[in-house]
């Protein structure tokens, strides 16, 4: 996969925000981003954990105007029949990690 | 997703008319204001450079006196004379942003007062053609070069505007004004030895993609001599959509600090994101890369004749130099 830019892909606005104290966002990261409609829940864990600097990566799940995001934002923009020009509210939250399968020999 | 005629969508006559007068009255000291900075910047200077080479004229060219002693006196051209200025003719363009993002982060107000202020100016100050474009998806020609502008136009040309537009394509808008304006300049009503000045002042929230392709643009527009300024209308840090008594003196009293502190949605805050291959982020802020070189903030009305002018001395400077 190459690099997804704002420079010369479609773009949207996005305010981040979370309910959970474990995550916040630093004051200094409250405002708007311009993200690439192409963004899908893995780069937008990406960001979230590039803006709360976590030691380990922590794998968080979206919420998009209150509906969980499944696919690329852009995907999300055509079910909602949202315009790209709406400030999206994404909240995010620690992804449920499904417990992993104990090998049985 | 509706695909409505942006001529159907906008305002009701009604509205559109209600609205223009009340900007046009609000906005009639500060449209006085910019009249008289356009007037230093746009009207060409009488006192031209003293040019060379004469026999006779007002000042000596120094550079030529060892020439003129060395040749024993032949080489007599060595007096400066005041050149006569060209008379120079504007196109002006106005571009006015018609998408969603204006009117959800409450610049559609203050972009329309904008557009009354700017084009009663140069109205008063008649040195030139005046045209309007709404864009968004398309771009939508709401008033021609040919006609001159008056206070009907504008209304007509509030008419045509909804803020209704799901894409704000700055790329089509630039692409397409530049063949506007060489069409423009092959009808133009400048006559021979007049010199046309091509400007145009977009105005918009300033949100659009592309940038790689916009700059390239810019550039090509730049090569044809069209000035592009843009203003930016940056609205959302003060929610306050319109108070029509604060904007009518030409006090010097700022908006509300308190609340501009409070929320920062400012585009001057606004960050890009970019994901490496590799999965880094990458972030700058959004006004570090714009891809338009003369480009103004404004938050408040009152700051535009100010602004805009000191925009337009540069550019002009620059377009001189
Ligand atoms: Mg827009």
């Amino acid at each position: 996969m190459a690099s997804i830019s704002t420079a010369d892909a479609p773009t949207v606005q996005i305010r981040l925000s979370t309910r959970d104290a474990s995550f916040p966002l630093p004051p200094d990261t409250q405002t708007n981003y311009q993200v690439p409609t192409s963004l899908r829940r893995v780069n937008l864990s990406q960001l979230v954990n590039n803006l709360i600097h976590t030691e380990q990566p922590v794998p968080f799940e979206f919420l998009v105007n209150g509906q969980k995001l499944r696919s690329s934002i852009e995907d999300w923009l055509t079910e909602s029949a949202v315009s790209a020009e709406t400030v999206l509210a994404v909240e995010y939250i620690r992804a449920l990690v499904p417990p992993k399968k104990v090998r049985s020999f | 997703l509706t695909h409505l005629d942006p001529g159907l969508s906008a305002m009701t006559p009604e509205t559109a008319r209600a609205l223009w007068l009340h900007h046009e009255s609000s906005t009639h000291t500060l449209s006085q204001q910019l009249t008289e900075h356009l007037r230093l910047i746009l009207a060409p200077t009488l006192a031209t450079k003293l040019r060379g080479d004469f026999r006779t004229g007002k000042r000596l060219n120094l550079k030529r006196i060892i020439p003129y002693i060395a040749s024993g006196y032949k080489r007599d051209k060595i007096w400066l004379r005041r050149s006569m200025p060209s008379k120079r003719s504007y196109q002006v363009m106005i571009a006015l942003d018609d998408s969603k993002s204006m009117a959800e982060s409450g610049a559609s107000n203050l972009a329309l007062k904008t557009l009354t202020l700017v084009t009663r100016s140069l109205s008063m100050l008649e040195v030139g053609e005046v045209s309007v474009v709404g864009f968004g998806d398309q771009v939508n020609v709401t008033h021609d070069f040919d006609k001159p502008f008056t206070s009907e136009s504008g209304v007509r040309v509030f008419e045509q505007f909804g803020f209704e537009s799901g894409k704000t394509d700055v790329r089509k808008l630039v692409d397409r004004s530049l063949d506007l304006f060489a069409e423009a300049r092959r009808k133009g009503a400048s006559s021979a030895g007049e010199d046309l000045w091509q400007l145009m002042l977009v105005v918009s929230d300033g949100i659009c993609d592309s940038h790689a392709d916009i700059q390239r643009l810019v550039r090509r527009a730049q090569e044809e001599r069209v000035m592009i300024v843009f203003i930016i209308i940056d609205a959302t840090a003060t929610t306050t959509i319109s108070d029509p008594s604060a904007s009518q003196g030409t006090g010097t009293q700022q908006g509300s600090t308190a609340e501009k502190a409070k929320d920062k949605t400012s585009i001057l805050d606004l960050q890009s994101v970019e994901i490496t291959a590799e999965g880094k982020v990458v972030r700058w802020k959004y006004m570090e890369r714009f891809p338009f070189r003369y480009y103004l903030v404004v938050r408040d009305v009152r700051e535009l004749p100010g602004v805009l002018a000191g925009a337009l001395r540069q550019c002009s400077n620059d377009l001189e130099s």
